[in-house]
């Protein structure tokens, strides 16, 4: 009974201590105000299988990018809200999220703030490794939080082709600026 | 002899032979009626047209979620991209 007592204690501290997948919650109400929303949410098996299909399908050239960056991940959700008008969400809408970025394990690593705009990105690095990713990108009539489990190289993704914007490369360090209000 | 004599003739009631009732009877209860069976092929046929069409509903169905899957992974990461390099720069620009 001790032994089992002593097993339970060690199997829950060890879950306590590794941090649990980002939930993307709180924003559920922002669809129907919203005047396109996309949301994706793609776990394991529907990650394979959408590498499989993307290999068997080499059409895109950035495709076999894509299926590269595929491989090592367990995860992908994203949410994205464009709104005809500001002020359809607020910032304490993110506060859930928020909350579990603050928890062990995941650190901020760019932290972009203006009067009207948030761009807040979030790593969990284990052995060196980014084994999780999170953006969170507020403007007056865009919100998008992208929750990203899995090793993942942010230097091959910033190198996707993304929906219409170049691509800028990505220094070798992620820097927080450090600077509060503006830029942090 | 008319058509009509004919007829009544070929048409006169008759008698059955002594014993008809009973053979017939006796008969009915030999044998079975023959039951409608569908040969054992068929089911085997109808089994295997069975297994081939839920193998290609199968397949077709997880053809389906496979695209949709890869699709959407594709969205996903090329806003994940899109949103990444937005946030590097406006570090950049103010920076500059």
């Amino acid at each position: 009974m001790r032994r089992l007592c002593l097993i339970v204690l060690i199997a829950g501290w060890t879950a306590l201590q590794l941090p649990a997948q980002l939930r993307i919650t709180g924003l559920d109400g922002l669809a129907s105000k919203a005047k396109e929303s996309v949301d994706i949410t793609l776990d394991s098996s529907m990650l394979q299988m959408a590498g499989g299909f993307l290999a068997g399908n080499g059409k895109d050239k950035d495709q076999a990018k894509i299926k590269e960056l595929l491989n090592g991940l367990k995860a992908i959700t994203v949410k994205s809200f464009e709104f005809k008008e500001t002020g359809q969400y607020r910032m304490e809408d993110l506060e859930p999220i928020r909350a579990q970025l603050r928890t062990p394990g995941w650190s901020r690593i760019l932290n972009v703030q203006s009067k009207e705009e948030i761009s807040e990105i979030y790593t969990r690095t284990e052995q060196g490794k980014v084994v999780g990713f999170a953006i969170i990108a507020a403007e007056p009539k865009e919100l998008t939080v992208v929750a990203i489990e899995g090793t993942i190289d942010l230097k091959d993704l910033s190198k996707l082709g993304g929906l219409g914007v170049p691509a800028i490369p990505v220094p070798e360090q992620p820097k927080d600026t450090g600077k509060k209000g503006k830029q942090e | 002899m008319n058509l009509e004599d004919e007829l009544r003739a070929a048409l006169r009631r008759e008698d059955p032979s002594p014993g008809f009732a009973g053979r017939v009877l006796a008969r009915a209860q030999s044998r079975p009626a023959p039951k409608a069976r569908i040969p054992r092929f068929m089911w085997a046929v109808a089994m295997a047209a069975m297994l081939v069409i839920g193998f290609a509903v199968t397949s077709e169905y997880r053809q389906m979620k496979a695209e949709r899957a890869g699709r959407e992974a594709v969205i996903a990461l090329r806003i994940a991209a899109e949103k990444l390099n937005q946030a590097r720069d406006k570090v950049v620009r103010r920076e500059n």
